[in-house]
């Protein structure tokens, strides 16, 4: 008996994520660069704030905030500019002939790509917390694991739809990953309340899942949280549930879209272009 | 009733519009391609760079769309059927770099073997297999980043093979290997087809001795049109009702001279700086012409070392058609 | 006739950068490095600010941050950007080979390609001075400047991250999978430790130390000095606290503090490269690609 659609696609999420895991095993030297490098600008920021003798949330929401730059980095970087870096190694073109969905192997990438970033996350909140000393008070840790798994399929999805356009791209991948880090961290509100840039604002990137995701988790972390939010916990998850569905599909037929076009140009394995 | 061909394309063009004009001018990669490549067949592309062979396989491999025309794999339309057919097909290129390099070999192979959904155990065993008919066996666990360029090369055909495609596309699967890696591969093609008769091979290659000793037939390629498709010995056959005439002769002050003269079809020359000699090599329509040559060699001073008439070769064959040899 | 030698190879090399980097013509790129990207970057700290102080900006903290922030763009992008260099010639374009083997001199060669570098991040960093200046009111007049306290900080501090950049380009020979990395790393004990966002008193005691003896910590404060000399005289001393932490040295020793400690880290950087340069060379890592 042949195996069907989803056992072949999920034997291709597990061949996609083993030579990240296989490689984050082998070489664990990353380790020291993923737990030392995010502390700088979490430490720099929270400097500020203690230097103008800010509220004790706003260092809190710093280090929350520095640790989520894990997951936006790791989408950007790792997931939608990895396609780019597939081409020139001629992967690219090997998975394009497989017969199995696109969307198993960017799967199959930031699955793979999550121990990496979860060290980074997690030793970022527990090192910030400690520095600083960061109080958090999780009141409800339900609504915490439901929020923070739809942020992470909705930016996972979003990351597949990026992933689309980067198929297309030279090395003007590596500049639209630039274009998108530093704006993000701003209007996303990493490191302060989303709120303080206007509702229009707040609105306009909540688009992009980690904005609803980051304000969810300040109220779910810190007591003075629910003042500095956007939108009630509820509203959040409704919308990023939202997203998630949005994005997945978008993400869909972005893929074949954009597969089209890069067959129909030539650019799905040219190199150096 | 009639089989289902392996390959069918019918007056297949692939134009390459630049991105902006003054990157350059339109390339006309295909033109109004007819192919009917049958299941069972080991075929041929033979052409020099910028021919249209690699376009050509990357339309049927289905990375990219025809400008016009149709082009059918196992009688799947590559434009349309795209899915179905790439659980048909594998590709090897030469000079892949394809991969992770801190993956052992048998880890590459079997990651690539899941994104065709094989059972691990299944694929860990023909790889294992393969392993064994390449000679890389001891290199198993070894470093993908650490192999040679030879071994290399065996892994992605190992890669190529490992997922049993019905139709397999070799894109000049032994560019700039030496004899012996060269002659493995070759050599497990052949057992391979031998093996699985209903199975087809698609290579294109530019080495003429590969296309001769591989294939049962071969398509000859140049500026996007296809010149010939037959067989080895009935494309040589071609030229056989011609003379092919091989002489060796100290140095000469002109060879262009023997291009004009009459009843030569296709003339080539090499210098042999060591020995000192010219050996010219001429396609002849009949041997009438042969005294001129031999005058005018006489003529500039030269003397004769050896004169032969000579079997034609795939060479001469693309020589004639093509009107220049390959290197 | 060596120096016109190297004069052409700094002209030359000059010129592949500015193809290869800084094709201000696209749109795209220019918007991307000069505007959007450091704006950005220099926004979230405005935003922190003004939540903490409600909107004041009329303050020189703030012109002292913003202005600190804009020039961490010369360590962050001109480091990263002389590192890339050696890095991207080496793995991406295999060209390093050849420019080792022609007869021309290394650091010449390098040279030219950080001068491209240097220029699009001062583009980088005007625009975001001017814009602080007119949309946010930092205290920068342009008679107040002291262009010479300005020139003579900014060359030395230049020469310093340059010469930094080519040692972390040697480095990269040796470890290539974690050039970044290192990279980013020193830029972020600059940005912690050097006076950058905040002054140093505001880490801990121990951390001063450190930012003592660091040159980008100097040449911050000349920087700020010669470009915003009102706002640095308030911070000298807010109700008798010295807020900087530097206030009490004079505008001639912080230049001399910043040639010494420019010239401890400029031989240590030229030490470094040439061992990591020896190291590669012996065991054929000069021409090596890693990525794959």
């Amino acid at each position: 008996m042949t195996d069907g659609w989803v056992i072949k696609n999920l034997r291709a999420i597990k061949g996609r994520a083993y030579p990240r895991v296989i490689g984050a095993i082998r070489e664990p030297s990353w380790v020291f660069f993923e737990v030392v490098l995010p502390l700088f600008t979490v430490a720099a920021f929270a400097y500020v704030y203690q230097f103008m003798d800010a509220r004790e949330e706003l260092i809190g929401y710093v280090v929350l905030g520095g640790a989520m730059t894990a997951f936006w980095l790791n989408v950007l970087w790792s997931m939608a500019a990895q396609f780019y870096w597939e081409k020139e190694t001629g992967n690219l073109q090997l998975y394009m002939i497989a017969p199995t969905s696109r969307m198993s192997i960017l799967a199959g990438m930031a699955l793979g790509g999550m121990l990496s970033t979860t060290v980074n996350a997690a030793s970022t909140l527990v090192i910030g917390a400690f520095i600083f000393n960061i109080a958090f008070d999780v009141v409800d840790p339900l609504m915490l694991i439901a929020i923070f798994l739809a942020t992470m399929v909705a930016l996972y999805g979003m990351g597949m739809m990026f992933a689309s356009l980067y198929m297309l791209f030279g090395r003007e991948a590596h500049h639209l990953s630039n274009l998108l880090t530093d704006p993000v961290y701003l209007a996303s509100g990493f490191y302060f309340p989303v709120k303080f840039l206007g509702a229009a604002v707040a609105a306009g990137a909540s688009v992009i899942p980690i904005t609803l995701g980051l304000d969810a988790l300040r109220q779910l972390f810190f007591t003075a949280g629910a003042e500095d939010a956007f939108l009630s916990l509820e509203a959040e998850l409704a919308l990023l549930v939202g997203l998630c569905a949005l994005f997945m599909v978008l993400a869909h037929y972005s893929l074949r879209y954009m597969e089209y076009l890069g067959k129909a140009t030539g650019r799905l394995t040219l190199r150096w272009q | 009733m009639d089989q289902e061909p392996a390959v069918r394309t019918e007056a297949l063009t692939r134009v390459f519009e630049p991105k902006k004009k003054k990157e350059g001018s339109t390339v006309r990669a295909l033109e109004s391609v007819d192919l009917r490549i049958e299941q069972g067949e080991l075929f041929g592309i033979l052409g020099p760079n910028g021919a249209g062979k690699t376009t050509l396989l990357k339309i049927l491999s289905t990375l990219l769309l025809p400008t016009s025309g149709k082009a059918y794999v196992a009688g799947l339309d590559v434009e349309t059927q795209f899915n179905a057919v790439r659980q048909r097909i594998n590709m090897v290129s030469g000079g892949e770099i394809s991969g992770y390099g801190l993956l052992t070999v048998k880890e590459n192979l079997w990651m690539f073997s899941q994104f065709y959904g094989i059972k691990s155990k299944v694929a860990l065993q023909r790889i294992d297999d393969m392993l064994g008919e390449f000679g890389l066996l001891d290199k198993k666990d070894a470093k993908v980043r650490t192999l040679s360029t030879g071994q290399r090369q065996k892994m992605n055909v190992i890669r190529g093979f490992v997922t049993d495609p019905d139709i397999i596309f070799l894109d000049e699967p032994t560019l700039g290997l030496d004899v012996n890696a060269s002659r493995v591969i070759r050599t497990y093609i052949l057992d391979w087809l031998k093996d699985h008769p209903k199975k087809t091979v698609v290579l294109t290659t530019h080495y003429m001795a590969e296309a001769d000793e591989l294939c049962d037939r071969i398509a000859i390629i140049d500026n996007g049109r296809i010149l010939a498709c037959d067989s080895p010995e009935r494309l040589k056959k071609m030229v056989r009702m011609n003379t092919t005439l091989s002489m060796d002769v100290t140095r000469l002050k002109d060879t262009a001279v023997f291009k004009t003269f009459p009843g030569v079809e296709s003339f080539t020359f090499t210098e042999d700086g060591e020995k000192g000699l010219t050996k010219l090599r001429f396609v002849m329509r009949d041997e009438s012409g042969v005294s001129d040559i031999v005058s005018a060699v006489l003529g500039q001073g030269s003397r004769i070392e050896s004169l032969q008439k000579t079997e034609p070769t795939l060479e001469d064959v693309f020589i004639k058609m093509v009107g220049k040899g390959l290197e | 006739m060596a120096v016109m030698n190297d004069l052409r190879t700094i002209k030359n090399a000059a010129w592949l950068g500015w193809e290869m980097e800084a094709n201000w013509a696209d749109p795209f790129l220019f918007a991307t490095y000069s505007i959007v990207k450091p704006i950005s970057a220099t926004l979230i700290l405005v935003f922190m600010y003004m939540i903490v102080t409600g909107g004041n900006t009329d303050n020189a903290y703030f012109s002292y941050m913003y202005v600190g922030s804009a020039l961490y763009m010369y360590i962050a992008e001109v480091l990263f950007g002389v590192t890339w260099i050696i890095h991207d010639d080496r793995e991406h374009y295999m060209s390093l080979k050849q420019v080792y083997i022609a007869p021309i001199k290394f650091y010449a060669y390098i040279l030219g390609r950080s001068a491209i570098k240097i220029a699009i991040t001062t583009a980088g960093v005007i625009i975001t001075l001017a814009f602080g200046v007119l949309a946010l009111g930092v205290d920068i007049s342009l008679w107040d400047v002291d262009w010479l306290l300005l020139l003579g900080s900014t060359a030395l501090g230049m020469s310093c991250i340059c010469v930094l950049g080519l040692a972390l380009g040697g480095i990269t020979f040796l470890t290539a999978r974690h050039s970044i990395g290192i990279n980013e790393g020193v830029a972020g004990v600059f940005y912690v430790m050097s006076g950058i966002i905040f002054p140093i008193t505001a880490l801990p005691t121990w951390a001063q130390s450190i930012s003592k003896i660091l040159p980008v910590t100097y040449w911050m404060d000349s920087m700020r000095r010669a470009l915003m000399p009102d706002a640095m005289a308030e911070l000298g001393s807010v109700a008798g606290v010295d807020v900087t932490g530097l206030s009490g040295i004079s505008d001639l020793y912080i230049m001399v503090y910043l040639a010494i400690s420019t010239a401890v880290f400029f031989a240590l950087s030229m030490a470094v490269f040439k061992y990591a340069d020896g190291v590669a060379r012996r065991k054929g890592k000069i021409d090596w690609t890693s990525t794959y």
